[in-house]
């Protein structure tokens, strides 16, 4: 078990609330976009606090063959999956349209597969630059609310929680080829809207 | 040689690892010759750390729950 984890455990076991507070700020968001990925926004709220008194209650048998976090997200993955029964029909690739839409074949020559209109240069190169920008951070929510559900997950899982593809895999329960096409196209349409925005100082 | 649009295609399981070594090196390759596509996958890279970067909505009632949470473990606790 990671050094962190063990310390962390050790005082969740004795019911030390700062230790909860560290364990709720530190992973709340997480858990939150997992059940956001299999339940939908409507009743992410239920399955996360369903997800916290089982993580309380089986805490005392946490053997630490997973990280913390992987475990906190595997209760809410399964909290999820048992609340709805929801045996997921088929993976929703649907592809909603975007805002600033995508990275798409007009792109490109149709003849020799070169750029017709190449990437525009942005006039920023740090995140903290671009973010200093409130009306491009209000441009990237919209554009982070108009993917679908699975998709804007699985993007903020890889980018914002930093899960491995695997992983995002086995908690959503979806294939690695699935995840991939997900992904894709959803940074396609976010790269759209800052590039929109670089372009035209515009949402 | 991939052209653009190829690489374009790619680009995502390149960021990711997910291409074989003989992909990547068609990537790394079309990338030494085309500044657009160095563009684009420099600015992508940007882009992800832009999502890292944006400020998360603040949890709200964190105290209660963790309170919640202790006197529940508390309670539990053999």
């Amino acid at each position: 078990m990671a050094a962190d984890d063990t310390e962390l455990l050790a005082r969740l076991l004795a019911g030390e609330q700062k230790a909860f507070k560290e364990l709720v700020t530190a992973y709340q968001s997480a858990m939150r976009a997992v059940a956001y990925a299999i339940v939908g926004q409507r009743h992410v709220e239920e399955v996360v606090q369903d997800a916290w008194l089982s993580v309380v209650r089986h805490l005392g048998g946490f053997e630490g063959r997973s990280s913390l976090k992987t475990w906190l997200l595997t209760i809410t993955a399964n909290s999820a999956r048992n609340r709805y029964k929801l045996n997921r029909r088929e993976v929703l690739l649907d592809d909603l349209p975007s805002p600033h839409g995508t990275i798409d074949d007009d792109r490109f020559s149709a003849s020799d597969g070169h750029w017709l209109i190449a990437p525009f240069a942005w006039h920023q190169d740090t995140p903290e630059a671009l973010l200093t920008e409130s009306e491009l951070r209000n441009c990237l929510e919209h554009t982070l609310l108009s993917l679908s559900e699975l998709q804007r997950s699985v993007l903020l899982l890889r980018e914002r929680q930093g899960l491995e593809l695997e992983e995002i895999c086995n908690l959503l329960q979806i294939s690695l080829s699935n995840v991939r096409v997900l992904l894709h196209r959803a940074r396609l349409k976010v790269f759209a809207t800052v590039e929109h925005f670089e372009e035209t100082g515009e949402c | 040689m991939l052209t653009c649009k190829e690489q374009v295609a790619r680009s995502s399981d390149y960021l990711d690892g997910q291409l074989s070594f003989r992909e990547t090196l068609m990537v790394r390759h079309h990338l030494l010759f085309c500044p657009s596509c160095r563009r684009f996958m420099r600015q992508m890279r940007l882009m992800q750390a832009t999502l890292k970067a944006m400020p998360e909505q603040p949890e709200e009632n964190i105290d209660a729950l963790a309170e919640r949470l202790a006197d529940e473990r508390r309670n539990n606790s053999p």
